[in-house]
């Protein structure tokens, strides 16, 4: 019953900090590029219009066009229900790294067939990109999660992001930490992968596939990747500073509070101001992208056995 | 009595027979449904028969005991019961679509040869399975390719004749290879059983074993699709009418497979590292190789063909892990990988099966193999992409499909045996499991590539648009009855390892269970399709559904057509670039100008032409060598009768002279 509840207050929580998240990385964008920048807020107001806007939808679509946001915001939830984000025991202890990096890839897949469905040039470019890189990410994802699951002992998510296991405590993870942080980027569709601002279709891979969607479906696939970042970011923060375990008294409940928002608040703030130092990687020059990620955590699972 | 289950089996191979036979009668319809009603009869009673091994798996099931002074007798154990069931299930799958199927194809194909091959095919494979002698086993070996030679060339069009003769020729290779690594460990002798025949071996000395063992790689290799031999599987298996491709996919290439385990297993003593390491790098290169093909080719049952190869090489590449880790004393890992290898292969012949069928369907809509013509069935077939689309998500063996299941298995086997031994041990064990995630991630992208190219967008040709023949009721139910089953393969993945006596690997029987991780398959699918639900409650809850309208897609201002969608060229290019240095991509160019005055006005032409290393580089030249010698030996047919007098008798004195 405790863990029903742990994992109800989890969602909701999450769900309802997820467009913050994306706001405050705008608005300390906006802020380091010496810009006024909107209030973070603004991303809730902009997902209720769309919410309210009527669906405009492509004369060329299937059936596959409407499953896609469902499929998508869905995935978004299970990650957001099944990994271990305030507690160190919240989360599903049967999903383990694999069940995760499939889930993600489905994901993936769902988002390239939308792209593909509405018979659009500019879709069809954004699923071919996508679709490749979410292929070359895989090995990366799964050598990363390994090397995390050879620490922890046990391939469950739980204890993969749950127990307490950080960059500092476990300083052999660094370059799987490190590795974890490109497959983010990667996943997140951020810079120097994807550039989440742009207006360029030919630059595009996540806006791309999304283009022919307006309205209610829309709004639902803006929020599902809200939702993947901010869990992105709350799993980083886990490997940074220990949660405690499931507990209902005052300060426990205040740590956890002062750890999310400190999570989130870095977070965006690290992301932001790497996003306004680098620049996007040209599209075939991923490879080098994939490879340096592959190979970190390859050298970080093999320094995690020789450790 | 007649519900014994040795008349079961008996029956089984008794209405495949006649199912041949009653094809023969005529060119009428009638004969064709007959045979095929009486094929799916047989494919029941196969089913039946192996079920009541899985619950009792003690029990082996003989037949023809009377004869056993004169003949081996034909058996069927638990771990032949496991392929058994596979064949049962996919023939009575294959008749219920062949009915309809072949019914638009009466000019194309001479039906009543057709179906008694197919009758022969399946029986071969059946004896294969139940033999319990080398001689029976390559008897029923060589009906099986004969049969399936014939049946690849059943359109008798002069691509599928170049098919099914480089069919013919490596699959002979092989047969001849297995043929003499039995000659070699029963010391001539093909009509002892498998059981002497192992006692034997395991008295041979290790040299005689590795040739065996080459020899039998190398003839259940060529015939499952191993890099390098995999080159005749790319060209048969598309020829093939679309039932046929299936059973050669789903069930041929698994009789490859059961043969070789069959071998390892049962047969010859422990092989050691090195040979497993062998199996394991042609598996990893097979697995490498076929995915690349998979996702650059632009040919829908080619695809198909390269991602068995592909799904080909996982196996042998659990396989070589798991003797491997024998080998080296990872018992856990040895049960795991092998347990894993089974599961996969029985995901594979359903995922597969329905593929292939599926693909019958979409190739007679669309009147072409190439995916750059298709496009568009999805609205126009949607009941049918729904099945083909889960069928493809299992191929991509993502989650909550069987194949997934088995890939976890595999996965989890190998991330607990990481830190267990020596460096060298880790090493492998690193490598295969990272170039298995790039395959599986590779995998992933031919498959959508399959799927959404052919099914989703606009029509990028004028037979797509419309589809003049809808699937009929039997095409539908084979297709969708393959993609429940993996959808149940997945969830009942636990049950279905106590049936095939991986019992080991469930810790109740919903959960899956290797070493200290468990997983609940249905759990998984729960939360997925709860999550999906929310989603869907959400937005019914926060917009109005009606308020929508439908209008062109975004078009920058001028009108939008087909010919400007993504195609399967472009879709898999980013690949075909990364992967230039493995793949030989040649891509030409051409300028030609149009007004002969103008330079700037020109029309450019692109060809992309994805050539074989193997064909070009290993098959190719081999081929010219041959010749080449032929040549030369020609040169003796100088057509002088005394020349040819003066030979025989140099042949005669020199045989004289080797005999005494």
């Amino acid at each position: 019953m405790i863990t029903a509840l742990t994992l109800l207050i989890q969602v909701v929580l999450v769900l309802l900090i997820a467009p913050f998240v994306t706001g405050l990385v705008r608005w300390f964008k906006a802020r380091l590029q010496g810009r006024q920048g909107a209030s973070p807020l603004l991303v809730y107001y902009a997902l209720l219009t769309t919410l309210k806007k009527e669906h405009v939808i492509s004369a060329s679509r299937s059936w596959m066009f409407r499953l896609v946001p469902f499929i998508v915001l869905g995935v978004a939830v299970f990650l957001a229900l099944s990994l271990p984000l305030l507690f160190s025991d919240s989360g599903i202890s049967q999903v383990d790294l694999f069940v995760l990096a499939g889930v993600l890839a489905l994901s993936s897949v769902f988002l390239v067939f939308g792209g593909l469905d509405a018979a659009t040039a500019f879709g069809g470019m954004g699923a071919s990109r996508e679709m490749t890189l979410a292929a070359l990410i895989e090995p990366a994802v799964l050598t990363t999660f390994a090397a995390f699951a050879t620490v922890a002992g046990s391939a469950s998510v739980q204890d993969l992001f749950g127990q307490g296991m950080t960059a500092i405590s476990h300083p052999a993870l660094l370059l799987s930490f490190a590795a974890l942080i490109l497959i983010t980027l990667a996943e997140n569709a951020r810079y120097p992968v994807d550039n989440p601002a742009t207006h360029l279709e030919l630059t595009m891979v996540h806006e791309a596939m999304i283009l022919e969607y307006s309205g209610p479906y829309l709004a639902m696939l803006e929020y599902a990747s809200s939702i993947k970042l901010t869990v992105f970011l709350l799993i980083l923060g886990n490997l940074v500073w220990v949660k405690p375990d499931l507990a209902f008294d005052p300060t426990t409940v205040g740590l956890v509070g002062a750890g999310v928002v400190a999570t989130v608040i870095v977070g965006s703030f690290a992301l932001a101001l790497m996003e306004s130092s680098t620049a996007k990687m040209r599209f075939f020059r991923m490879q080098e992208y994939m490879s340096i990620a592959f190979f970190l955590a390859l050298s970080g699972l093999i320094l995690t056995l020789v450790v | 009595m007649l519900w014994l289950s040795e008349n079961i089996l008996f029956a089984s191979l008794l209405f495949t027979t006649l199912s041949g036979v009653v094809a023969l009668g005529g060119r009428s319809l009638v004969f064709h449904k007959l045979s095929q009603t009486l094929l799916a009869v047989s494919g029941v009673l196969g089913l039946v028969a192996s079920f009541k091994i899985f619950l009792a798996p003690e029990t082996g099931l003989q037949i023809l005991v009377e004869f056993a002074e004169f003949f081996p007798v034909f058996q069927l154990d638990l771990f032949g019961a496991i392929f058994f069931s596979l064949i049962s299930f996919v023939s009575v799958l294959c008749a219920v679509y062949a009915g309809p199927y072949l019914r638009s194809y009466q000019e194309t194909y001479h039906l009543p040869s057709l179906n008694a091959l197919v009758a022969a095919f399946v029986l071969g494979m059946q004896m294969v399975i139940l033999s319990q002698s080398p001689l029976a086993f390559m008897t029923g070996w060589e009906v099986m390719s004969i049969a399936s030679f014939f049946l690849v060339m059943s359109d008798r069009s002069q691509d599928s004749i170049r098919a099914a003769l480089l069919y013919l020729v490596m699959t002979h290779l092989g047969a001849a290879a297995i043929l003499a690594g039995f000659l070699f460990l029963s010391q001539g002798s093909l009509f002892i059983d498998f059981s002497t025949l192992a006692s034997l071996a395991w008295t041979a000395p290790s040299w005689l074993l590795w040739t065996c063992f080459g020899l039998f790689f190398f003839g259940f290799g060529s015939k499952a699709g191993l890099v390098p031999l995999h080159v005749w599987l790319p060209e048969a298996h598309p020829a093939a009418p679309s039932h046929i491709s299936a059973f050669m996919s789903g069930v041929m290439l698994k009789v490859a497979i059961y043969g070789f385990l069959r071998v390892l297993l049962f047969i010859l003593p422990p092989i050691g590292t090195t040979a497993s390491l062998i199996i394991l790098g042609f598996g990893l290169l097979t697995a490498l190789y076929g995915v690349l093909y998979a996702v650059v080719d632009r040919d829908f049952k080619r695809t198909l063909a390269f991602s068995s190869i592909e799904n080909i090489g996982l196996i042998f590449t659990m396989i070589g892990v798991a003797f491997f880790a024998s080998s080296v004393g990872l018992e856990g890992l040895y049960q795991t990988a092998i347990v894993a290898a089974v599961f996969f292969t029985i995901a594979h012949a359903i995922f597969k099966t329905g593929l292939f069928l599926a693909s019958g369907v979409v190739v007679r809509a669309v009147h072409s193999r190439n995916l750059e013509k298709m496009g568009g069935l999805a609205k126009r077939l949607p009941v049918f992409s729904m099945f083909f689309c889960m069928l493809a998500l299992a191929a991509a063996s993502l989650p909550p499909f069987g194949p997934f299941f088995g890939e976890w298995m595999f996965f989890q086997g190998l991330l607990q045996s990481f830190s267990s031994t020596s460096a060298l041990v880790s090493i492998v064990l690193i490598f295969t499991f990272t170039l298995v995630a790039l395959v599986g991630g590779l995998a992933i992208f031919a498959m959508v590539k399959l799927f959404a190219l052919s099914m989703l967008a606009e029509p990028r040709s004028v037979h797509a648009q419309e589809v003049h023949e809808p699937p009929s009721a039997g095409e539908l139910f084979s297709v969708g009855v393959c993609a429940l089953a993996i959808l149940f393969l997945g969830l009942y993945a636990p049950t279905v390892l106590t049936l095939i006596g991986g019992g080991d690997m469930t810790a109740s029987p919903l959960e899956l269970s290797i070493g200290s991780a468990t997983i609940q398959p249905s759990l998984i699918l729960w939360l997925l399709l709860g999550c999906v639900f929310l989603a869907w409650i959400g937005r019914r809850l926060t917009s109005r559904v009606e308020h929508e309208r439908e209008y062109h897609g975004w078009d920058c201002g001028q009108p939008i057509d087909a010919s400007m969608e993504y195609t399967a060229t472009a879709f898999s290019a980013p690949i075909r670039f990364f992967f230039r240095l493995m793949l030989r991509i040649k891509k030409r160019v051409e300028t030609q100008p149009v007004v002969a005055s103008n330079p700037w006005i020109v029309s450019h032409t692109s060809t992309v032409h994805v050539r074989s290393i193997w064909m070009d580089f290993g098959y190719l030249p081999a081929g010219r060598f041959l010749l080449g010698v032929a040549d030369q030996v020609k040169k003796i047919q100088n057509g002088n009768i005394r020349f040819y007098l003066f030979l025989i008798f140099a042949t005669i004195i020199l045989t004289l002279w080797i005999a005494l």
